[in-house]
Formats: C-alpha cells, structure tokens, sequence
C-alpha cells in the first residue's frame, strides 16, 4: 500500500460512477450492479478504512432470515437493542452497537456516508441506529443487518451494501438453511473479497449437530470457504436471549477479538488487502461492460447511418434520373414559357403587375407559382418516402438486437418518419428555391451569364435552372419526356438549347449541391431522433479508456 | 369435463395459431405447451387427484408425507437437502400411466381411507444449493393439479418462495394450500402472529383465496384439518380441471398484453381513395386517358375529316396504339407489358407513402407489434405492385367506340367530294379545250351568273370544310366522353389492384388481431371488455 493509494482510489471511484452502462445488454443490469458495489465500497468502506486504520473493527452479523441475527445480537450485549421476533423479515433497519468510547468512530459520515444516523428509538429503514453499549469490548463494533433473502428486497440491497462496508462477516445460518442457495453466494462472494468470515451455525437440534457441523465443514471446503465455524444450538429462548451457556463459542471468539490489538489489526489488513485485490478484477469487469455498451452503441449508429444513407442514395437517384421532370413540371415550365410571363417581366414590371392583379382577381395562380409548388410536391414526395423507409428499415434493425430493441420500445413512433419531416421539407425546398433565385440574381449580372440566360429573366431563369438540376445527368432521358408529353416543339428547343447552355449548368451544379446538402440535413435531423435514444445512455471513449489508467493506478498503489 | 375448459383450450388454440409468427415465439410457445399439457392430462382422466408437497429445505415435507401416508417410505433427515427425487403414493388402484406421464419412478400404494384418488407426490426442495432439485421442482409444478406449499417460521418468507413460486402462480390462489409447519416450536400466540402474517403476505402475491394451516408434521397438529380439505379436493374430482382452466387463463392474459382492449379503425375510405389515386397516377392513368381521346379525335378525322388532307393524319402513329393499349379488348387475355413509360421515383414515393398512411390509420391505436405487421402486410413487393398496375390498364377496355355517325358523315363527305370532283373534272374539261380551241364539245352552262362548274366545284369545298370542322367539334366532345368513360373503365382495375395487394392484406392483418383479441377473450373467460374504437 502506497501514500498513493487514497488518491488512485478516489480516482477509480469517480471514473466509475461516472461511467454510464444504460443499454440494455444481456448483462448490463448485472455490470451496472458491479459498478454501485464498487463504487459504494469505496465510499462506504475503503477510503474510510485506509485512512482510519486504527478504527474499531466493524463486524457486520448478517445472514438469512429468521437465523437469529437479532437474537444473537441482543444476547451479547444483554439488551434488546435489534428487536427479533417470529415474523419474517424482522430486522428491517440497521443497528450498529459498539461500546460508548468508540461511538466517536461511528457517529459521522465517515464510513457508510449515505445512510442518515439515529441515536434513540426504533430502527427504522434507511438510517443507521447507533447503540452505544458497555457489553461490547472496545475496538468492536457489531452491525446488525438486514436479511439476504426475504421478499423484501430493499433488505437484499442493503445488506449487500453493509457487508460490503464490514471489516468482518459473523455470518448466522441454521441447520435449516445452511445448505441454501443464496446465502452460499454470499459467501463465495466474501471468498472472492477475500473478507474475513466467521460462520454461526444457528439453532441446531442437539441430535443433529454432530451431522450437520460434519455437512457444513464438508460444504465450506468444498466451496473453499475459510472461516471459523462457531455452534450453537437449538434452544428455547429466556427472555428472548440465547442462554449464555449456548452463546459461549461467539462470546469467546468475539472477546478474544477483543482482547488481542495484534489480532484485529491483522483482521482489518486481511479483508482490505482482499477488497483491494479484488477490486482491479471487479472493475476490470465493468469497463468490458462499457467497452461492450460503446461497441453495442456503434453497431446501432452505424445500422441507422446505413438506413439513412441508402435513403440519401435514393433520393439523389430520383434527383439524376430526371423523373422529377416528367408531367407536370416540365407542363408548368412550358406555360411560364408559353404564357409570355418571361418577355413581359422583361418588358415591362407593370404588365407583370396586371397578370397578379389578375390572379388575384380570377383566382387563379400565375403559372410561376404553380411551377414553384409543383417542384415543392415532387421533392417533398421524394424525400418523405425515402425517410420513412429509412426510419422502418433503421428500426426493424434496432429491434432485432436486444440494446436497441429496448431503446425502439422506449421511442413509440420511431419507425416512421418524424412528425416534423413534412414542414421542414418544404422549408428547405421553398429556401432552396429561394437560393436559387438569389444565385441567378447576383450571377446574370456577372459577365459569365450568356445573353441567352439572361433574356428570360430572373423567374424564367431561375426555373431553368432548378429543371437543369432535375436533368443534370440524365438530361437527355429527361428531355425526351418532354417530347413523350407532346409539348410543342418550339419550347423543346428552347429548353435543350438552355439545358446545353454552359451558364445554366454551372448555376445548375451549384444549386444541386445546394439541394443535397438541405436533404442531408434534413435527412441528419431524421437520424438523430436514432442517435438521440443512445446519447447519455452509453460511456463516451474516453471515458472508458480514463477508467483503465484509474485501474491500473490502483493496482500500481496497492 | 366442464364445457367451459372446453371452450377456453379452443379459444386458445385458435389465439396460438394466430399468434404464431406474430407474438413473441416463447409466449406463443407457453400457450402451445398449455395446450397440449391439458390433452395429455385430460387423456389421463380426472378420477385422480394429483397434490404435490412442495416446499424449501428443511422445512418438513417428507416428514408430512410420511405423516399422511401412514409409512415411511420417504427419508427424513438432518443433512439438507434431504430428499433428492420425487417419490409418489397412490390412494387406490390405477394412476400408473399418469406416474408414468409425471416421470415420478417412486411408488408405494396406501390403502384407501378415504383418499381414493388422491396421488401425493414428495417434492426435493427448490432453494439448496442443489440446482438440480429446483429443476425438478420446475417440472413437476407444471403439471400438478393441486400444490400444497409447505414451510416452516423461518422460511415462510422467502424471495425464493415468493418471487420464483408464489407470485407467477397467483391464478392457480384454488389450487393450493399453504402449510405453516413445526408449529409445534411456536407458542399459541405466535402461531397466530405468524399465520397473519403469512396470509398478508399471501394477499401481496395475489393469493388471497389460498387456505393457509399451522400444522406440525410431527406432533399430528392440524393434519386433520388437512387431511379433511384433501378428502373434499379429491371427491369433488375438479382439481385438474381448475388447475388446466387456471393455466389457459395464465397463457392467454400474457398473449393478451399484445392486443390492447379495443378494436382498430381499420381501412378508411378516404385513404383507400387516396391510395386508388396514388396508383392511378403510377399507372399512367392521366396518360392513358389523353391518348384515348387523342385517338378518338384521330380516328374521327381519318373518318370525317375533309377526305384530300385527312390522309396526313395516318403519318402520325396512333397515340394508343404506340403505347400498345387497347389491343386487348377488355377480355382480359394480354401477354407481355404495355410500352408505358415505367413509373417515375415520384409516383413510386407517393405510392409507398399513401400504401404506409393507410396501413398506420388502419392500425392505429393498436400496441405493437401490430402497427409493424399491419404495415409489413401491406408494403407488398412494389415491383409485382407495377407489373399488376400495367396489366390492369393493358387489359382494361378503354378502346373508344366508332360513333355511328361516322360513316353518314363519311358517305356526306364522299357525296361533297364527288361533287367538287365533277365540278372540278368539268372545269378542267372545259380548259383543256379551250386550250385545244375546240368549242362547243364542252358546254359551261351558267346559273345565277356563274358556270354550273364553278358552282359545284364551290359547294364542294364549302360543303367539305364545312363538315370537317363541323365533325372536328363534335368529335372533340366525343374525345372528352371518352376520356371520361376510359378513365371508368381503367379504376376497376386499379382498385382491384389495391384491393389485393394493399387493402386486403391490412384487412386480413387486422382480422388476424380481433380473432385473437376475441379467442384471448374467450380463452382468459372474460368476454365483456370489446369495447370498440370511438
């Protein structure tokens, strides 16, 4: 043990409770256990006891129940200071007995900083009774705790916080229960610790003792369980208190505990040499579990990226393949055209004016504005069908593994597009629309646009443009639609002269790459309602790689 | 057996085949091996009555056994776990086949006192560090028709018992007794404590009907009581059959947490509406339609038109023939595509898009996994969806008819055309010889101030441009009365297309999820809660 070792510790401690294991992998519940044990016996038990080395010894009696932990208790000191009883769990608050001089060890937050303390009444769940008892020798504290195995499992819990924090175990079982499943885990539990143990063998019918002491010694070397094995047998009770003559075998191991410095010195070396030795391993075990969530985390992101990615694909290939041109579009193209609109706004503005005046009189929309919203439907039809497909195939990926299947059911609705997809695609087309408007606006007066550009006017132009993004690639297969739809063969002409137009398809390319990128956008906050489940669920990389320095900083000190 | 364990192991198999590739596979499986448990055990027939002491270590079961089976067939001892496999006695005659379907190979025969029928099994125990006995336990729990717990004060208690046993068991509460043994180490008071308490216990598992005795196997104390509520158990022969009807209820309330407690909207109108113009207009239908009328005023004016230019009309291919429509005749037998253009990424996003709306608005407000299947069935192979969508305007008779008129007008162009051609022929006549200056051969009678010639060869002009132009509007109506009743002929077989792939299946699925709801009804005997959708 190094003058390091407190400091490592607190480091490795806060790392831990810093490290988040919330997907739910197969043994996550089981990691995210492992990690509050660890960091609860640091808090509760390690820091306090390598600073305090010279602090009473803490025995915690703890056990199944209804193996009389309480009447044990009581019985030593001579009081009913843990009331026992016939009704099962009896114990249900901690009770902490030690003798008067050594209360000032016990009576701050020094050991077990989150259980609140109580000097009088009751013991009552979630505070610690402290008792202080001339009976008990100096330089011994007994804790009474809750059962290992009842169905309340707030017990469970706590009684596995208390023995984490004890210096030593006086585990009590019977002759009914000794050969049970759980409190054998605990056991092997304090095996691993390396916890110092002592075993009461509770309530033996004297017929029985020879057999089951036999039994047991044969279980514990089996199991590899070293401990003193203490006896008592089945009597009936006086007052509620164990005879003393019953209680002989604890009393005289306790008392010479007691008697012997050099002996409980040894006691407190021996279970924290073993917690410290463990404790490399346990947390070894929690940062696999992290490392497992982040991998975990980065096979979901990866299986949304590639939804969303495909659903990029597709809409680009919708974009090249001159599909959006057909029917009304190119129609709408040929009346903004055909209608003159174009020679009039270059003409005159008033002319333009009378035309609105007079769509807003008849109520009919100019034919500019039907081509705008044609655009906008076409888009908008692309890019909602290809995000939903996205967010069903994302999904449908997610639930098939048992981490994102659990996320999936926490987010109702995720399968299908978000609810927010339909308004925000027709901003971003209106703004792209917009942008390219603003685009044939500030270069038709640059030198590079040609006469011909520039002789449809800025509307005129600008749906050039946004057709030429349609037909960029596959222009051709795009124009022969345009023949397919039996538009005359005058505004054909004219559209491939434009298509061809160098101006037009630079502007084109610009405005494309414009589009794209407010797909990707639009399509990224799509993906984030995935990558938003698994944020603050998982530890970030660093994290998990700052634990391993802390483990290793521990080992190092200890 | 009763009727209604009958209707309940009908109603659940009907629910499992349903559920089957739908629900998750192991709660499907849970229903499956329920059924199948309650034939064989039914097959045993219910003349016994099968109790099983079950119970943690040490807490006295084989004792008891020995205690109501008036021997000592099974060991009692110190050492825990004690008893390691079950062991069975048999009130009577028979049983041996239902032994043999429990796998209990330990046997003893106890003569009847009353408990003919009775089978009491001695169960290992579930809570020692030997996992082998809990998986025995685990078996033989499932099959039992009465479970009769048995523990002591220092165990009545545990998770083990409450949280593994009692609490997944709450439906069986009829179907077992809770035995509070070695009573003979409690005073009176206690005894009673602890009863309370154990029945309290019991009410927070769900088990508030199960009886709950403080016996002792040793001294005989309250094995009377025992002894007279088994007598009663297996008299009244119906132990199995609650037991089964319990299980059933048990399988089906968990498929039930799938279907939720009210029914679908299903397939609205308007959405079907929505989806049949979707398909529409991936079909080509607005195209299909132009080209019919377009044909129609094709065809008029090769028939009608003014006969010396009509002929320019044949350069341009027939709109529906170029699109290889309507050869088909309605009939239905067509093989190969149309030459349709395919249909564009947008309409097969608006396709996909409407085929989704529908299948979430029909589904809505079911829990999952239905909303997922509901669309599952519905999002059919879009590729077969096209070929079908082709086939239905390939064979769908759109051929616009041949007015009768037609060939009047056809006869009056003629008629007008060979005016003009005499007239014409006359003049020509009359130049040629006059060019040739022999007079008088070809006569130009005049009326009204002009040469009958030149009358004829006007009134035919006339006559035929005036009738090309009249024929050219009333064949432009008729284009538009055709287009109408193309576009009539074309939906049947658009509908019949969403109705088969998009429509029906969503309708099937949901008819799927209101069997099962209906079968888990039935199957849990609760037939009240279908309250339907607002």
């Amino acid at each position: 043990m190094t003058p390091e070792l407190p400091g490592a510790l607190r480091r490795l401690r806060d790392d831990l409770a810093a490290l988040r294991l919330d997907l739910e992998l197969p043994d996550a519940a089981h990691a995210r256990r492992a990690r509050d044990d660890l960091v609860g016996q640091t808090d509760d038990y390690l820091l306090p006891r390598l600073e305090q080395m010279k602090a009473p010894v803490l025995m915690v009696v703890g056990g199944s129940t209804g193996a009389g932990k309480s009447t044990i208790v009581n019985s030593l000191v001579g009081a009913e200071v843990s009331p026992a009883g016939v009704l099962r769990p009896t114990t249900r608050g901690p009770t902490l007995v030690c003798h008067p001089d050594d209360l000032r060890w016990f009576d701050d937050d020094r050991i077990l900083p989150r259980l609140p303390r109580a000097t009088g009444g009751p013991p009552t769940p979630g505070t610690l009774l402290l008792v202080p008892a001339p009976e008990v020798p100096a330089g011994l504290a007994l804790l009474d705790s809750p059962d290992i195995d009842s169905v309340l499992s707030e017990n469970r819990a706590l009684a596995t916080q208390l023995l984490a924090a004890a210096d030593a175990w006086l585990f009590v079982t019977t002759a009914a229960r000794y050969a049970d499943a759980v409190p054998w885990e605990f056991l092997a539990t304090a095996r691993e610790r390396g916890t110092a143990l002592a075993i009461v063998l509770n309530r033996v019918p004297g017929d029985a003792e020879r057999e089951v002491t036999a039994h047991l010694q044969e279980m514990m070397r089996a199991q590899r369980i070293d401990a003193v094995l203490l006896v008592v047998g089945e009597t009936h009770l006086e007052q509620e208190r164990l005879r003393e003559v019953d209680l002989r075998p604890v009393r005289r191991w306790l008392d010479g505990l007691a008697a012997d410095a050099q002996a409980r010195a040894e006691l407190i070396r021996r279970t924290l040499t073993g917690a410290l030795r463990s404790l490399p391993g346990r947390a070894g075990a929690v940062e696999r579990a992290g490392a497992e969530q982040l991998a975990a985390a980065a096979d979901l992101r990866s299986e949304a990226d590639l939804a969303y990615a495909s659903a990029r694909q597709e809409i680009e290939d919708a974009l090249r393949s001159g599909s959006l041109l057909r029917g009304e579009v190119v129609a709408r193209w040929h009346e903004v055209v055909g209608t003159g609109e174009l020679m009039r706004e270059l003409q005159s503005r008033l002319a333009s004016l009378r035309d609105r005046l007079a769509s807003v009189v008849t109520g009919r929309e100019m034919p500019s504005d039907q081509l705008r919203e044609a655009v906008e439907h076409r888009l908008e039809a692309v890019v909602r069908a290809a995000a939903e497909r996205a967010a069903e195939r994302a999904a449908l990926a997610w639930s098939e593994r048992p981490a994102g299947r659990a996320l999936v059911e926490t987010a109702p609705g995720l399968s299908q597009a978000s609810m927010e997809l339909r308004s925000e695609t027709r901003e971003q087309v209106r703004a792209w629309q917009g942008h390219v408007m603003e685009l044939v606006r500030k270069e038709g007066s640059s030198k590079r646009a040609t006469a011909r550009l520039a002789s449809l006017g800025v509307n005129g132009a600008g749906f050039t443009v946004m057709l030429a993004v349609f037909a960029s690639t596959g222009g051709l297969t795009g124009l022969e639609t345009v023949v397919a739809g039996g538009t005359s063969a005058v505004g054909h002409k004219l559209l491939e002269a434009l298509l061809g137009d160098q101006a037009v398809r630079a502007l084109a390319a610009r405005a494309r790459d414009d589009l794209v990128d407010r797909v990707d956008r639009i399509l990224r906050n799509e993906a984030d309602r995935f990558a938003g489940l698994i944020e603050g669920r998982v530890p970030e990389a660093e994290a998990v790689a700052r634990l391993h320095t802390a483990i290793d900083g521990v080992r190092r000190a200890s | 057996m009763s009727l209604d364990l009958d209707a309940r192991l009908v109603a659940l198999d009907e629910a499992v085949r349903v559920a089957d590739g739908r629900l998750e596979p192991e709660e499907v499986g849970a229903g499956r091996r329920v059924i199948e448990k309650a034939g064989a055990r039914l097959g045993l027939g219910i003349e016994s009555t099968v109790a099983a002491l079950a119970g943690p270590t040490g807490a006295g079961k084989s004792l008891l056994f020995n205690a109501l089976s008036g021997g000592d067939a099974a060991a009692v001892g110190r050492r825990r776990p004690t008893t390691s496999e079950a062991r069975a006695a048999v009130w009577g005659d028979g049983a041996d086949t239902l032994l043999d379907w429990l796998d209990v190979r330990m046997r003893h025969r106890v003569d009847g006192d009353g408990l003919e029928g009775l089978v009491l099994l001695d169960l290992p125990d579930f809570d020692s560090v030997e996992t082998a006995h809990r998986l025995e336990v685990d078996r033989i729990v499932e099959l039992v028709d009465l479970l009769v717990w048995v523990v002591e004060p220092q165990k009545y208690a545990d998770a083990a018992l409450h949280d593994r046993y009692l609490r997944p068991l709450r439906r069986h509460a009829d179907g077992m007794v809770f035995l509070l043994n070695q009573a003979d180490l409690l005073s009176a008071s206690e005894a009673g404590a602890l009863r309370d308490d154990a029945t309290r216990l019991l009410g927070e598992d769900g088990l508030r009907d199960t009886p709950v005795l403080v016996i002792s196997a040793l001294t005989g104390l309250g094995l009377e009581e025992l002894r007279s509520l088994l007598v009663e158990r297996v008299a009244a022969r119906d132990a199995a059959v609650a037991r089964l009807a319990a299980d059933v209820e048990a399988a089906a309330e968990t498929l039930r947490r799938w279907c939720g407690d009210m029914q679908p909207p299903g397939v609205r109108k308007e959405q079907r509406e929505r989806l049949v113009a979707a398909l529409s207009e991936a079909a080509g239908v607005p195209r299909v339609v132009e080209a019919v009328g377009e044909a129609h005023r094709r065809r008029g004016a090769l028939a009608t038109g003014w006969p010396f230019v009509r002929w320019v009309r044949r350069l341009k291919p027939d709109p529906l023939r170029r699109l290889r429509l309507g050869e088909g005749g309605g009939d239905g037998e067509r093989f190969g595509r149309t030459s349709m253009p395919p249909a564009t990424d947008v309409q097969r996003a608006q396709v996909a898009t409407a085929v989704r709306a529908l299948a979430d608005e029909a589904g809505a407000g079911l829990p999952p996994p239905w909303p997922r299947l509901v669309r599952a069935s519905a999002a059919s192979d879009e590729a077969r969806v096209l070929d079908r969508l082709d086939h239905a305007v390939g064979t769908a008779d759109i051929e616009p008819s041949a007015p009768r008129w037609w060939w009047v007008a056809s006869m009056l162009q003629r008629l007008v055309a060979a005016v003009f051609g005499v007239g014409a022929l006359w003049i020509a006549l009359a130049g040629v010889a006059g060019l040739l200056r022999i007079e008088d051969v070809v006569p130009l009678p005049e009326r009204n101030g002009a040469p009958i010639a030149t009358w004829l060869v006007v009134i035919g002009l006339a006559g035929g441009l005036l009738l090309a132009s009249l024929t050219r509007l009333v064949n432009a109506a008729g284009a538009r009365r055709r287009r109408r009743s193309a576009e009539r002929a074309l939906r049947p077989g658009i509908e019949a297309v969403a109705d088969e792939l998009v429509v029906g299946p969503v309708e099937r699925e949901l008819a799927a999820h209101e069997t099962l709801r209906r079968s888990l009804a039935v199957a849990t005997g609760d037939e009240d809660r279908t309250a339907r959708a607002p």
